[in-house]
């Protein structure tokens, strides 16, 4: 068993390490100006950009824009990219959460006027989550349910702290080693575990509350 | 709760391997003093069961799927870029260097109430030159210097005709004052004169009806002298400027 969980852990190193350095190559033939590289980067990393954008900014049309910019940015600064200090995904990552670091400030005012409560108060209007479950056959019952707990997750991600919002997306929705985190977050590694500890245990928290009210 | 010492160890030892115990990497003697720890600090076991939650909260959610077109709005928008760049490389030459620094230079001058100051200078500037009918073209080196001798030649003419016209009501000036004194020498003469006939026709009673007006010699001599002083000078005027020239 032990030998079996060895062997797939290496085969996954292997293909890490095939990856990156497939994606080394494709970033030197991007920064001497390659076109068919670049748009290989764009299809390979978009959609993993556009998760980060999306869950930080909570909206599908922020997460739009705000991919172009990383996307646009990155372009124009591949050449400043050096392998050797990090990954290109942990420094695309670096690009990404600093864009977004600006768009939360620029739109801090807006959000001032949003409640806390606006996690139970998007549902006020239509019917409850045990409505929709009563109303609907099994298999519909089951899908409902799980859309409407991502919903609910995705908006009490909004709710938590930007600091432990982005620890927790980048660990838990991104994957991403400690180290890299701390890479892109500029703070030790103890410190990025501790704001994943307490950005899980603040979104149970809060979802425990709006489920319960949700039932 | 964090700073407490509980049994197997610490809470923010606990906090510290929460991660490695989420992950499943907490292995041996660890683990046990984790768990330990966990059974005894109910602080720590809460915190440990909601962010057991927390994960499984999380591992609910999937990856939301970016729009369609996302692909070709980023390569279009950095295409875009990327000609811009190319068109914006080239075009950076000498001259847009110069107008870059002189607008850096001219920046604190370049402001809306700056033109209009300039703006009304320049107006009142043009309005003065028009009165004086003054063409810009006239504004060369050699133009003002023609124009500065010019005027220089105009003033010292008028000038010398001054000095001429005011010689020549001097001169006038003295023969009138000749004039007045020889008439009335002249009626003190017909005075003597009618009172020394009176007292002939007295002594023959016959009158004298020959007019009386007659200039004397020297009186004509005066006329004479001044009217040749004025001929003289003149004449002669025009070599006693061009002497008081040398001389200055």
């Amino acid at each position: 068993m032990l030998t079996l969980f060895t062997a797939i852990q290496s085969r996954q190193v292997e293909a890490r390490l095939e990856e990156a350095q497939v994606v080394a190559q494709l970033v030197r033939r991007c920064a001497s100006g390659d076109p068919v590289a670049w748009e290989e980067i764009v299809q390979r990393f978009h959609r993993r950009i556009y998760n980060i954008c999306y869950r930080f900014a909570g909206s599908a049309d922020d997460a739009q824009d705000l991919t172009q910019e990383v996307f646009i940015k990155v372009f124009r600064t591949v050449g400043s990219f050096d392998g050797e200090k990090a990954s290109f995904n942990t420094w695309m990552t670096t690009v990404a959460r600093n864009l977004l670091v600006d768009h939360f400030r620029k739109t801090r005012n807006d959000r001032a006027t949003d409640s806390i409560d606006a996690l139970q108060g998007a549902d006020e209007d239509g019917p409850t989550l045990a409505e929709r479950l009563a109303s609907d056959g099994p298999s519909a019952q089951v899908h409902v349910e799980s859309r409407e707990r991502r919903e609910m997750v995705h908006r009490a991600l909004q709710q938590i702290s930007p600091d432990l919002r982005e620890a927790v997306i980048l660990r838990d929705l991104q994957d991403m080693d400690y180290r890299e985190i701390a890479q892109v977050l500029k703070v030790p590694e103890g410190t990025v575990k501790s704001r994943i500890n307490r950005g899980r245990a603040e979104l149970a928290r809060l979802l425990q509350r709006t489920y319960k009210q949700a039932l | 709760m964090l700073g407490e010492t509980k049994p197997g160890m610490q809470c923010t030892e606990f906090d510290a391997l929460l991660t490695e115990a989420i992950d499943g990497t907490l292995n041996g003697q660890r683990r046990e003093r984790f768990e330990q720890h966990k059974a005894g600090c109910p602080a720590c076991n809460t915190l440990f069961a909601e962010v057991i939650s927390g994960v499984a909260w999380l591992n609910e959610v999937e990856d939301v799927e970016p729009p369609r077109n996302l692909v070709h709005k980023i390569l279009a928008a950095t295409s875009g870029a990327a000609q811009q760049a190319a068109k914006a490389e080239p075009r950076r030459t000498a001259w847009d260097r110069f107008l870059t620094q002189t607008r850096i230079v001219f920046a604190p001058v370049l402001t809306p109430r700056f033109g209009m100051s300039m703006g009304m200078a320049f107006f009142s500037i043009t309005l003065v030159l028009n009165m004086a009918q003054i063409r810009i073209k006239d504004l060369t080196p050699h133009n003002l210097s023609h124009t500065y001798y010019s005027s220089q030649n105009k003033l010292m003419k008028y000038y010398e005709n001054m000095r001429l016209v005011y010689e020549i009501e001097s001169r006038v000036r003295d023969l009138r004052n000749a004039s007045d004194e020889s008439e009335r020498e002249q009626k003190n003469r017909r005075r003597e004169k009618n009172s020394n006939q009176t007292q002939e026709q007295n002594q023959n009673s016959e009158p004298d009806r020959r007019p009386h007006r007659e200039f004397s010699r020297g009186q004509n001599a005066q006329y004479a002298a001044s009217l040749n002083g004025i001929e003289s000078f003149v004449i002669s005027y025009p070599g006693i400027l061009a002497k008081q020239r040398r001389e200055i």
